[in-house]
């Protein structure tokens, strides 16, 4: 079999470069507008305060919403947390988010554990 | 993986920190960048200084790269001998070890903050070529400091965004590499189709 002469393959690799210089400049666009965007999604690795400071709530609300006294030094990942309350993550995911829509606080999207990474 | 690390910063601060990036910087395909965003967010709740959290980044960074340099030089010539005759022979291999030690500085600065994902290949490649070790030392320091603080910075300013902030910036390194590669195309296809 011929093999493509170098040119063409020049030519198609300078093509895919260009092309990937758009696609991620768009991309990066949309994600940097998306710095606007009220709230970020909870993920397993975030600690209760954390989730508090992103979402502007005190954490003191969060705690209770799960069943927990506020600890200022308590910074364990809900994934941690679920496996102490013997509960699945989800269940915990939802009592946080219930508390923050009762704060006012909607979210775009709630990731499930492991779920697509961004 | 990315959720462990990530949920062992949450937990454990700035040792996580420190023992991430440092074996990412010696080649393991980790979250640095994302990793050093939430540590910004961290600063800005108040778990750890902002000074400590740039200074632990940085050590760990160097760290690994002296690694990964040392890997290079001492165990990469092993390697070339082994492997040259895949990579082109020993003509072309010696064009591009003059090639690292001409743009070794720059290429050492630049990947530690800009073009990140290329950074462990040329620490590697810097020691293969034998690129001075107090130069590359030098723009590693430089270059990692800069990149640290820029990164940390950043995810204090957005502490709340740290996911957003962290895909834009993912998509915006790819978008240099991507130009960059169409700068060097274009220029060999123009040097090529101009050619007498």
């Amino acid at each position: 079999m011929q093999r493509p002469p170098r040119l063409l393959i020049l030519v198609v690799a300078f093509g895919v470069a260009i092309a990937g210089t758009f696609i991620f400049a768009f991309k990066a666009g949309r994600h940097a507008r998306g710095l606007h965007v009220e709230n970020e999604p909870i993920r397993p690795w975030m600690s209760v305060p954390f989730i508090a400071h992103t979402h502007h709530v005190p954490a003191a609300a969060l705690y209770h919403a799960i069943g927990l006294e506020p600890e200022p030094h308590d910074r364990r990942p809900l994934k941690a947390i679920a496996r102490q309350q013997h509960r699945p993550l989800e269940d915990l995911v939802r009592d946080l988010e219930r508390a923050l829509a009762s704060a006012g606080h909607t979210h775009p999207a709630i990731e499930p554990p492991g779920g697509p990474a961004p | 993986m990315r959720e462990q690390i990530l949920a062992a910063l949450s937990q454990y601060g700035s040792p996580a920190l420190f023992a991430v990036v440092t074996i990412a910087s010696i080649g393991v395909p980790l979250p640095v960048n994302l990793l050093l965003i939430v540590t910004g967010s961290l600063v800005a709740q108040g778990v750890m200084p902002l000074w400590l959290a740039i200074a632990l980044a940085s050590a760990g960074s160097i760290l690994g790269d002296q690694i990964g340099y040392a890997i290079g030089r001492w165990g990469g010539t092993a390697l070339v001998s082994r492997f040259g005759g895949m990579l082109g022979g020993p003509e072309r291999l010696a064009k591009a070890e003059a090639h690292a030690r001409r743009w070794g500085g720059p290429g050492v600065f630049f990947t530690r903050w800009l073009v990140t994902p290329l950074g462990s290949v040329i620490n590697f490649t810097s020691g293969i070529s034998e690129y001075p070790w107090m130069h590359f030392l030098l723009w590693d320091v430089l270059g990692e400091t800069l990149g640290a603080a820029l990164y940390i910075v950043l995810g204090r300013i957005f502490s709340d965004r740290v996911l957003a902030l962290d895909a834009a910036l993912g998509d915006f390194t790819w978008m240099i590499l991507a130009l960059l590669a169409a700068v060097v195309l274009g220029w060999l296809l123009w040097s090529r189709l101009h050619r007498p």
